[in-house]
């Protein structure tokens, strides 16, 4: 699961926990590997990491009680609590006279609603896929600096017709079970060809597990006025655009179907007969 | 000359009695810890101080594994009440999947109970620090 998403969505929700239940000085949520997941304003980042360093000495000593699933640390001045959901560890401090019970209330119920929502909002199927983001796929791509030779700019087909009306080219075949919808984000640069996008390495991995190991020749992008059209793919080199459920897609292939950035188009891979 | 003799006769006169309270307070908790492992569900406990140390845990063959993590607990717990600003630290009570131990301080002796995950730490909780 993207970071980056978890981070967004739980600092806000951080935020208006704190607001609603102002007797909680301070929230911090870490994930398994010790990376800071959310934190509220007030925690100074090199606080926030002696704290989890601090727990993880705690952490990797409990497998002799089964594994950490709580701890309360009580103080003359306010309370410390560590609670695991899944695989994060949710930090709160509370102050001398806060209502234990309507904190408790909003800590073990809340932030396990919030965590589990945001997984279900994730555009795509992830959890077997973040193990194998290291991996590369073994679909044909080639080098960025590459010119193109199967798909050049002449080659690329607009139709105006619905997708069922769509008809793959006699050697590949255009499989109707993987789609995906992903968010149009712009692809540009001197290098870049304009008859390729780029999609999540994950998605890649995804299509590549459905199809049994097909070689993914393109893909098919769909509009929703049903325009449809071919090109190659590759998968997105930034990092940090992973997990976003975007497609990057180069201007001539935006000006072909008119879509801008933003907008949904669906899209699934075309594999190989061979 | 005249204040520093003064000093040390001040800690002379305080240096006895504190040592015969600690012996008695080290022996009511030993006391209290024997009578704490009888009730349902404690596995065990460990008491320390500077001098001495007494052990009683159901599983001899996790005394270590038990006495690094209570160690940890002590240490975690004196960083955060730093870091955190939550003051003196009354009790740490840490729970995993299949056990939980309570740990706090009394003077200079710190304690930690061992107890399976539905054992009443209330109940244990309150009877040490009634001490």
């Amino acid at each position: 699961m993207d970071n980056e998403i978890y981070a967004f969505a739980l600092k806000n929700a951080l935020n208006e926990i704190q607001n609603i239940c102002p007797d909680i000085t301070n929230a911090l949520i870490f994930g398994e590997d010790g990376a800071i997941i959310a934190t509220d304003e007030k925690i100074p980042e090199k606080t926030t990491v002696r704290i989890i360093n601090a727990l993880d000495n705690i952490i990797e000593k409990t497998q002799t009680i089964g594994d950490l699933e709580k701890i309360t640390i009580e103080g003359s001045k306010g309370r410390m609590n560590t609670s695991r959901t899944n695989s994060f560890y949710f930090v709160t401090t509370t102050s001398q006279n806060a209502d234990l019970k309507y904190v408790d209330a909003i800590t073990s119920v809340m932030i396990p609603t919030i965590l589990k929502v945001v997984e279900n909002f994730h555009p795509a199927p992830l959890k077997n896929n973040l193990q194998k983001t290291q991996q590369k796929p073994t679909i044909s791509i080639e080098d960025e600096t590459d010119e193109p030779k199967e798909f050049c700019e002449s080659s690329l087909e607009v139709e105006n017709k619905p997708k069922e009306n769509f008809k793959p080219e006699t050697d590949s075949l255009l499989v109707e079970t993987p789609a995906n919808q992903l968010i149009v984000d712009n692809l540009g640069g001197l290098l870049v060809p304009s008859d390729t996008v780029r999609v999540e390495n994950q998605i890649l991995l995804q299509w590549e597990e459905q199809c049994e190991g097909k070689e993914i020749e393109g893909i098919q992008l769909e509009t929703f006025d049903g325009k449809t059209i071919q090109c190659k793919v590759k998968p997105i080199k930034d990092s940090k655009q992973e997990g976003k459920g975007i497609i990057q897609v180069p201007e001539k292939i935006r000006q072909e179907l008119e879509i801008k950035k933003g907008e949904l188009v669906k899209v699934r891979p075309i594999l190989s007969m061979e | 000359m005249v204040g520093k003799k003064k000093t040390t006769q001040e800690l002379s006169i305080e240096t006895e009695p504190v040592a015969v309270e600690e012996t008695d307070l080290a022996r009511d908790l030993r006391t209290t810890l024997e009578e704490i492992a009888k009730y349902e569900g404690v596995i065990g406990y460990i008491l320390r101080n500077s001098t001495s140390a007494a052990i009683d845990l159901k599983d001899p063959t996790k005394i270590i594994d038990y006495a690094i993590l209570s160690s940890s607990l002590f240490d975690a717990g004196e960083e955060m009440s730093t870091l955190l600003n939550i003051g003196d630290i009354k009790n740490i009570i840490i729970e995993g999947k299949d056990a939980k131990i309570i740990s706090l301080t009394v003077d200079e002796n710190r304690i930690s109970v061992f107890m399976e995950k539905n054992a009443n730490s209330e109940k244990i909780l309150r009877k040490l620090h009634s001490l």
